[in-house]
Order: structure tokens, then C-alpha cells, then sequence
């Protein structure tokens, strides 16, 4: 009986695609890696990329595997894919998936926080706060302070029916609306504020959204 | 069974306790029977607009504590017969000397007594404020055409909102200046209803009356003729459910001559 191959070693453009068998022990696993990474006689310097299959695997047993593999100089681990993840990473990437709606006024002093999305029906006051790990719209007028992408999402936006707010955050870069500003407009209305290529936040029409984030839409094609 | 309304701002100077003194003697001067209670320990005030200083025997801590019973703190108003009593704060300790719940107590123990029970919020949102709205059915929010004042008015009504016994608070604008807000340079009342977004109770115009009136513990409501009273007094009357419109803003209208001269004077 022949032995079934746990390691299939494919050439791509990008690199190299290295598919592990995902119904073997993981020990098994490791040491056929080990021993096919150090056979192999690799030259030059080459990306891989790595395919779990429906193998779980924790961060411990995901680090092990990519020092086994980078024993080598010649090879260097760029991706981890793995066809499978446990109920609560499932859990969180739903809460940051969905959109979380708040009904009513933030006024001065509340702070609503959303791990997603937040919309807000009604105003935010001066000195109120919204903080969304995703984007944050206002149906209302948003005269306090937004913060959108707090858990580091540099393409959120914050979007506002009217946009006077005194600060604005997107990811972990600060807006002050002073007079100073030049893009601050009179009539601040149906306007939206994003992480520029330059690295400061500007704001444009709510009708240029499209172009700015055409990921943000969850519509694709149309009839 | 009466109800007690806390009178409250955040912001201290905006007449709080001008308001509540006048609403009070314009709810006596309508026959309901008012007890107007100061939750502002250690710095009352209120006996003094009301006049009542001198007759303070007892205040509320000794209530609470236990040295008297309720109706030997009240100081009754001898204007109005028996409609419009006052319990006073203490002068001499500070507000961590009752709790919510003891307020709380004794709110529902004057509310069996009383058609209503106004009861004088100190400034800020600590213990006092904690204290004085602790035992209230409904809230009123007194602001000044300031974007200070509006600004912690906002943050009141925030608060005030998150009080499940509490009914959603009503907006007073006091000390009202027609000319600045004709000229746009004070927020207008439009402005500032929309901005806090909850019912406007009643506007009252800025009056030097008041001061003087307060001055001689005497509330300005009394004087049936003034401007500033007869804000109050429609306050009264929404209260009490009465639909009174709201008053015209607007000062006496000017003379030919006055006109002519105004003209001049540019």
C-alpha cells in the first residue's frame, strides 16, 4: 500500500501553494512537513502560501506550522487559508458584519457604541458620541463627535443628512472641524467623510460614496 | 395624591429657583394647594426669593434625620393662606447628608398632602441632582437662550431621559431678550427647541422686575401686569392642562417720535 502524499507542493505566479492534507494527526502532519521542507532542495527565495483545507487550527498550531516551514531561508509564508473557523470567530465576524441601529438623540455626554455599523435615526448632540468599528450614519444631524473603524477598519466612513460635527475619527486619526478647514463647506448637507489616500480625513458629496468605497454597497451588478 | 415635579437645569444661574418659587406662588394664586421643596443643601436660596428666611425653624436633614416631624420644617406663606408652604434646605451641612431614597420618602409623604410638589434642583449632575430628582414624577428644564445653558440642558434631558419613573422632561426658556433674538444675535426659540427636540413648557422675557422682586421676597408673579409674570403664570396654567398659546415676544410697539428718533440716533 502507498503511502497518500499529506503534502502537495503546486508552482503558481504568486509562489508556491502548499496544500496539507487536512484528515491526518497533526503531529503527522508536522513531521511529514518537516522533513518534505528540508528534502525539497528549494532555491531562491519563494512566497507560500498556505492551505489548511477543513483543518482547524489554533494561532499556536498555525505558528508551529509556518516555523517548520520557514526552517528554510529559501521559503517564506505570506498567507494561512483555512476552509473552517470555530462558532465564536463566526459569532464575532457577524457582529461586525451587522449594522446596529440607534433610534432617538445621542445627546451631550452618551456615548453609543457599536461593534458594526451604526446608524443613528434622530441628532447627535454637541458632546455626544458614536463609536462603530464599522461606518457610522447619521439620519440626523451629527453635531457632536463620530468615530468610525475604531478597531482599526481605515476604509470606514461616517456619513451624516447633515455633517457639523465638532470632531470626527476614522481609525485612529482625528479631525478637529475648526474654521481652518478648508474642506468644510457652508451648507453641510448629505456630505461624507473618509480616510484619504494622504492619510487625513476629507469630506465630499454623499453622492461620490460610490465612487470612494464602491465595497460599501453589498448590491452587486443591477438590472 | 398630588405630583412632584423636579425644576432642574444643570447649569447653575439660569433661574431655577426663580422658576420654581414663581410657579409655585402662580399654582398657589390658581387654588391648588403647592409645597415647593429646596434640595439645595448647603446653599439654599429659595426662602430667601419666597421671603421666608426668618421664619426657618426646622429644614429638610432634620427631617430626615429625624429631629421633627415633616410639618414642623414647613414654613407656611401667609399670602396665601394655606396653599403654599415651603420646606427649606440646611445651610449648614452638604448634599451627602440624604439620600435618594430618604428623598424619595418624603417626596411621596408631601405628595399625600399636596396638589403639587415643585421640588428646586441644585446645579450640576452629582449628589444633589441625584437627590432631587429621585422622588419626581416629571421634570421640568429651565435654559437660557445661551449655547451654555442649551448645552447643559442637553445633557440633562439625556440623563433625565434614562429615569424610568421619570415622564419625559419639558423645556422652560427663561430671561428671554427680544431684541437680541430679533437682531439673531441669542439662539431663537425655534432654534433651541429643535436642537433639544422635547416640549416646550413656556417662555419667559428677561425682566429687571424679577431681581428686584426677588429681592424683596416678594416673586414677581404676583404683579399681574408684568411680562415676565405673565410667563409664569401661562407655565401655571399648561401645568394645571390648560392650552394657552404661547405669548408674543414681541416689546411695545415704539412712538412716531421714539421711531423718529431711533432713526437719528443710526
Amino acid at each position: 500500500m502507498t503511502k497518500k502524499q499529506l503534502i502537495s507542493i503546486k508552482g503558481t505566479k504568486e509562489g508556491l501553494v502548499l496544500r496539507l492534507d487536512d484528515q491526518c494527526s497533526y503531529t503527522e502532519l508536522l513531521e511529514e512537513l518537516a522533513k518534505k521542507v528540508s528534502d525539497e532542495g528549494f532555491e531562491g527565495q519563494a512566497e507560500v502560501l498556505l492551505q489548511l483545507g477543513y483543518r482547524y487550527c489554533n494561532d499556536e498550531q498555525a505558528k508551529e506550522i509556518i516555523n517548520c516551514v520557514q526552517q528554510t531561508e529559501h521559503l517564506r509564508v505570506t498567507k494561512i487559508q483555512s476552509d473552517v473557523m470555530t462558532v465564536e470567530e463566526c459569532n464575532k465576524r457577524l457582529l461586525e458584519n451587522q449594522s446596529e441601529t440607534y433610534v432617538g438623540i445621542v445627546r451631550s455626554g452618551q456615548i453609543i457604541t457599536a461593534i458594526g455599523d451604526l446608524v443613528v435615526i434622530g441628532d447627535v448632540n454637541p458632546n455626544g458620541r458614536v463609536i462603530a468599528g464599522g461606518n457610522v450614519f447619521v439620519l440626523g444631524r451629527l453635531k457632536g463627535i463620530a468615530h468610525a473603524g475604531a478597531n482599526g477598519n481605515k476604509d470606514a466612513v461616517i456619513a451624516a443628512s447633515w455633517l457639523e460635527a465638532t470632531h470626527l475619527i476614522i481609525d485612529n486619526v482625528i479631525e478637529t472641524m475648526t474654521d481652518e478647514l478648508t474642506v468644510l463647506s457652508e451648507h453641510p448637507e448629505m456630505e461624507c467623510a473618509y480616510l484619504h489616500t494622504n492619510g487625513s480625513i476629507a469630506i465630499d458629496r454623499l453622492q461620490e460614496l460610490r465612487l470612494l468605497r464602491p465595497n460599501l454597497s453589498t448590491f452587486k451588478g443591477g438590472s | 395624591m398630588g405630583e412632584a415635579i423636579v425644576i432642574t437645569s444643570g447649569k447653575g444661574g439660569v433661574g431655577k429657583t426663580t422658576t420654581t418659587a414663581n410657579l409655585g406662588t402662580a399654582l398657589a394664586l390658581q387654588g391648588k394647594k403647592v409645597c415647593l421643596m429646596d434640595t439645595d443643601i448647603g446653599l439654599r436660596n429659595l426662602d430667601v426669593v419666597l421671603g421666608l428666611e426668618n421664619r426657618i425653624i426646622y429644614d429638610l436633614v432634620d427631617v430626615v434625620e429625624g429631629r421633627c416631624k415633616i410639618h414642623q420644617a414647613l414654613v407656611k406663606d401667609k399670602r396665601f393662606e394655606d396653599r403654599l408652604y415651603l420646606l427649606p434646605a440646611a445651610q449648614t451641612t452638604d448634599k451627602n447628608a440624604v439620600s435618594p431614597e430618604q428623598m424619595k420618602e418624603l417626596v411621596n409623604e408631601l405628595k399625600r398632602d399636596y396638589d403639587y410638589v415643585l421640588i428646586d434642583c441644585p446645579a450640576g449632575i452629582e449628589q444633589g441632582y441625584k437627590n432631587a430628582i429621585a422622588g419626581a414624577d416629571k421634570a421640568i428644564v429651565v435654559t437660557t437662550p445661551e449655547i451654555s445653558a442649551v448645552r447643559d440642558a442637553d445633557r440633562i434631558i439625556g440623563l433625565l431621559e434614562q429615569e424610568e419613573s421619570i415622564d419625559p422632561p419639558k423645556l422652560i426658556i427663561n430671561r428671554i431678550r427680544q431684541h437680541l433674538m430679533a437682531k439673531g444675535e441669542a439662539l431663537d426659540i425655534n432654534e433651541i427647541t429643535t436642537h433639544l427636540s422635547i416640549d416646550l413648557l413656556g417662555i419667559v422675557a428677561d425682566d429687571e422686575s424679577v431681581i428686584t422682586s426677588s429681592n424683596k421676597g416678594e416673586p414677581v408673579v404676583m404683579d399681574p401686569s408684568n411680562r415676565a409674570a405673565l410667563g409664569y403664570r401661562n407655565i401655571a396654567r399648561r401645568i394645571l392642562g390648560e392650552s394657552v398659546p404661547l405669548m408674543s415676544m414681541d416689546m411695545p410697539k415704539k412712538g412716531v417720535i421714539s421711531k423718529l428718533k431711533s432713526m437719528f440716533a443710526k
